[in-house]
């Protein structure tokens, strides 16, 4: 373990660079977090629908603590990953990251934790608040869920950054991944409840997406955030997003090694 | 995709101790080493260290060396060993002790001063603070970059850059450097300025230092041993004055004339390279040196004459149109092997 | 021959004229896979929000399809002719081999938005086309022949406004050389395209007429084609896109200028 431990010492001074490449590269953060506002459009969107009459339990109060909460979550747990590798790959500059006595990934998820601060800066105490007007009654500031909930958080997390590795290490063996990319995130969009809540989906729908992990990364910590699930449900759902998290780190990490390989073999 | 050379290529820290018994002289002594021996330890090699630099056209394999050196490209077949480890696993412990600097990729970090790279990589390498602040001293003298180290790495000239470069590589205090052509791009001064960087380092350290190069001035400034490789084959090992004299044990001389020179007249006295109406270089071999020169300074027309290796170009030159197969053996008409 | 051996026989010629066309029918095949699911995954947020209740700003689902039929076309054009071109102009940026292109005597803009088409994306168009005829099957009735001609014009204007947007992108990248995220922006903004503009109100629907014309590249040509588009909306229309390109030409200029006339 002590490669681990290695690199557990050498995070700190990782965050600490990634906070300020982070703040360096300003005009980039603003764009990704503008990409990650587009709960508010949604919330614009869906508030018009709901004026005439409410849609199942959602009415315009409900939308709002849903997008709201959508937003924040997807702030913390949002990677820009699959971008990265495949640039660091295309341009060769994997090489100077291989060469570290780290591994790359513990680099990458520094980078990615660094910048959540300064994303989540400007949005998450306007959502927050904006959260606890609109849901008042929903949102349980029990200290139950609110464990659960940053449970899930991490999970939610782990689960993204390990599937983005994964993608992004599909670019060893493909020219670009980011093809892959795009099918990804139009399930994701769809079936992570991020354009819409999925207790409104059809009922064949919300069969399929109750079994996709895409829930786990955003509808699951979003349903925790503004009490839509139950605590004993919640568990059970918090059992299941770590055993996707674990297992896609497990797939994630075994084929950065086969990648690695490869890119070894050919040419790095 | 040039194929990487079967190499073993031993490097700094290769030692062989030997537990030898002590024996002494005398009754006494024999009777005591019944009971107890003493054991001396015998330091057979110690701390072999060197400069390498790899030559050879384009495409002859050099980066790709590096790179299998550094772990970066797994081999096709045979067995590579720096220091003891297997590149091409990657051990944390075979990483530490080298560094590879490639003048195109950098591992500065773009938006950020240098100060930042250099604390990045300390944590990364698990460098303690005093080594740090003592290494950071000794690089920021070396390499003249305490004024610029704080500046975005974005807003350095490329000959700044190179230096701060240079830093980070060598903050850990690697036993190994692999430097692949460090002083491309730069400007002359500066290219000196590296050079002579990379040699102090290696006069104070004693690492070894495996180095690419276009530069012929390069691999001659910096290292007193060179393998030559071609088509990814071992060419030549051993010293670069002793390959020069053995390739082209010849010298050239570089005439300044008032008046034109007649061209058979000067045949008589060597190969006629270049003549035009102000000046001629001629080619002459190393025992017909002196009786040359003497017979040129001796006529009027000649104003200004100069003695010159052969430009090591050509030297590579001609010796990559011998056969693949023939190795090139140290040492011109009297010299001994190096 | 027996009905097996020219069953046989029809087989292996299948087969090789499969194998001949693969090059591009497979992309034809996949690309044509992909958007009828891209549809349809578009569709079920409009189908939860429409579908078997009240219409919201005088939109059904059956005429919201419309919409989203118009947006899928426009995606095709996007991602089979804008798309591919732009994006190779930001690697060359990065690579510094722009200069090559601007070398030649011919304008720059013009070079680099026809360098590169992805010709299979025209199955997008037979998408598109598709959930029309669904989309007025349900309605009961034909578009008139005038309304497809206005319709038709206005995706037209459409294309104009969305290249003239992907030109400004594009001219960002002399400045932000690392565009990855920027396109991601565009490609979100752009989803959203997919529902009727004036389902929005207020401030979001001044936003998403005025200053991203989303309305502008679906909501338009959808109203036209069910002839429903007053004709002065569609001449404002038109001239806007024409200012619009205009505007987008001149920062153009001005990135190539400034680029040409920056040192290494």
């Amino acid at each position: 373990m002590s490669a681990f431990s290695r690199a557990l010492q050498a995070y700190p001074t990782l965050l600490r660079v990634g906070f300020a490449g982070a703040l360096a590269y300003r005009a980039e953060l603003l764009i990704w977090m503008l990409t990650t506002t587009m709960p508010l459009v949604s919330l614009a969107l869906w508030t018009a629908v709901a004026e005439s009459a409410p849609i199942g339990r959602f009415g315009a109060a409900e939308f709002t603590a849903y997008f709201m909460a959508a937003l924040i979550v997807r702030q913390l747990t949002g990677s820009w990953l699959v971008w990265e590798m495949n640039m660091d790959i295309r341009s060769g500059s994997l090489s100077q990251r291989l060469l570290k006595p780290i591994h790359p990934l513990f680099v990458y998820s520094a980078e990615n934790l660094a910048a959540i601060p300064l994303r989540a800066l400007l949005c998450v105490p306007i959502a927050a608040l904006a959260l606890a007007a609109a849901g008042g009654e929903r949102f349980q500031a029990a200290p139950a869920p609110l464990a659960i909930f940053a449970a899930a958080l991490l999970g939610a997390w782990l689960l993204n950054f390990f599937t983005m590795a994964l993608i992004g290490s599909l670019a060893f063996v493909m020219e670009s991944s980011t093809a892959v990319f795009q099918l990804y995130l139009a399930g994701f969009m769809i079936f992570a409840g991020y354009l819409v809540p999925i207790e409104l989906f059809p009922p064949a729908l919300r069969e399929i997406a109750a079994v996709l992990p895409f829930r786990y990364t955003l509808a699951f910590p979003v349903e925790v955030l503004i009490g839509l699930s139950g605590p004993r449900a919640a568990l059970r759902d918090l059992a299941v997003q770590w055993a996707y998290a674990a297992a896609t780190a497990a797939t994630a990490l075994w084929a950065w090694r086969a990648g690695v390989r490869r890119f070894a073999a050919f040419g790095g | 995709m040039a194929q990487a050379p079967l190499y073993s290529i031993e490097v700094k820290g290769l030692s062989k101790v030997y537990r030898v018994h002590e024996r002494e002289a005398g009754l006494a002594a024999a009777l005591r080493s019944v009971f107890r021996r003493r054991y001396k330890a015998v330091h057979a090699v110690e701390d072999l260290s060197f400069s390498i630099g790899f030559l050879g056209p384009n495409g002859a394999g050099k980066t790709t060396t590096l790179k299998v050196l550094s772990g970066l490209l797994h081999p096709t077949s045979g067995d590579v060993r720096v220091s003891g480890h297997v590149p091409q696993r990657r051990e944390a412990d075979f990483l530490k002790r080298i560094t590879l600097v490639m003048g195109q990729k950098q591992q500065l970090l773009w938006d950020l001063p240098p100060v930042e790279t250099f604390s990045l990589n300390r944590a990364i390498y698990g460098i303690s603070g005093p080594a740090f602040k003592a290494t950071m001293a000794e690089l920021e003298e070396l390499l003249d970059i305490a004024r610029i180290s704080s500046k975005p790495t974005r807003q350095l000239s490329l000959g700044e850059r190179m230096k701060c470069e240079l830093a980070a590589a060598l903050l850990h205090q690697p036993e190994v450097l692999f430097l692949d052509e460090p002083t491309i791009g730069l400007d002359v001064s500066m290219q000196l300025g590296v050079r002579e960087f990379i040699r102090r380092y290696n006069e104070r350290h004693g690492a070894t230092v495996v180095l690419t190069s276009h530069y012929m001035d390069d691999v001659a400034a910096l290292c007193p041993r060179v393998i030559i490789i071609d088509q990814g084959r071992l060419r030549y090992d051993g010293d670069l004055p002793a390959l020069v004299r053995s390739v082209r044990p010849h010298k050239r001389i570089a005439l300044r004339t008032s008046a034109p020179l007649d061209r058979a007249a000067l045949e008589r006295i060597g190969g006629v390279l270049e003549l035009d109406p102000a000046r001629a270089v001629l080619q002459v071999p190393q025992d017909a040196l002196r009786e040359a020169v003497g017979h040129l300074l001796a006529r009027p027309e000649v104003t200004d004459l100069t003695v010159e290796d052969p430009p090591l170009e050509e030297v590579m030159r001609e010796l990559f149109s011998h056969k693949a197969d023939e190795p090139v053996t140290a040492g011109g008409p009297e010299e001994k092997d190096a | 021959m027996t009905r097996v051996r020219y069953l046989r026989l029809l087989g292996t010629q299948l087969r090789v004229s499969l194998a001949l066309g693969m090059q591009y029918r497979w992309e034809f095949l996949l690309d044509g896979a992909l958007t009828v699911l891209f549809a349809f995954i578009g569709v079920i947020p409009l189908y939860i929000a429409l579908a078997g209740r009240p219409p919201v700003g005088g939109w059904t689902f059956e005429r919201a399809l419309v919409v989203v039929g118009w947006f899928t076309w426009l995606k095709g054009i996007l991602d089979g002719a804008v798309n591919p071109s732009l994006i190779s102009v930001v690697d060359r940026i990065r690579q510094g081999t722009l200069d090559f292109t601007l070398l030649k005597p011919a304008d720059a803009q013009f070079l680099v938005s026809t360098a590169k088409f992805e010709l299979w994306k025209l199955v997008d168009v037979a998408v598109a086309i598709g959930i029309f005829v669904y989309a007025f099957t349900a309605l009961g009735r034909a578009p008139a022949l005038a309304d497809v001609a206005l319709s038709l014009a206005l995706l037209a204007v459409a294309t104009l406004v969305l290249y003239s947007v992907w030109i400004l992108v594009i001219s960002a990248a002399f400045w932000v050389v690392r565009l990855d995220n920027l396109t991601y922006l565009f490609n979100s903004i752009f989803d959203f395209a997919r529902w009727p503009a004036t389902i929005f109100t207020g401030f979001w629907r001044i936003l998403f007429t005025l200053v991203i014309p989303l309305a502008l590249m679906t909501t338009y040509p959808a109203e036209a084609l069910l002839g429903t588009l007053a004709p002065r909306t569609a001449a404002l229309a038109g001239l806007g896109a024409v200012l619009f390109a205009v505007l987008a030409r001149a920062v153009w200029k001005r990135a190539i200028g400034r680029y040409t006339s920056a040192s290494s």
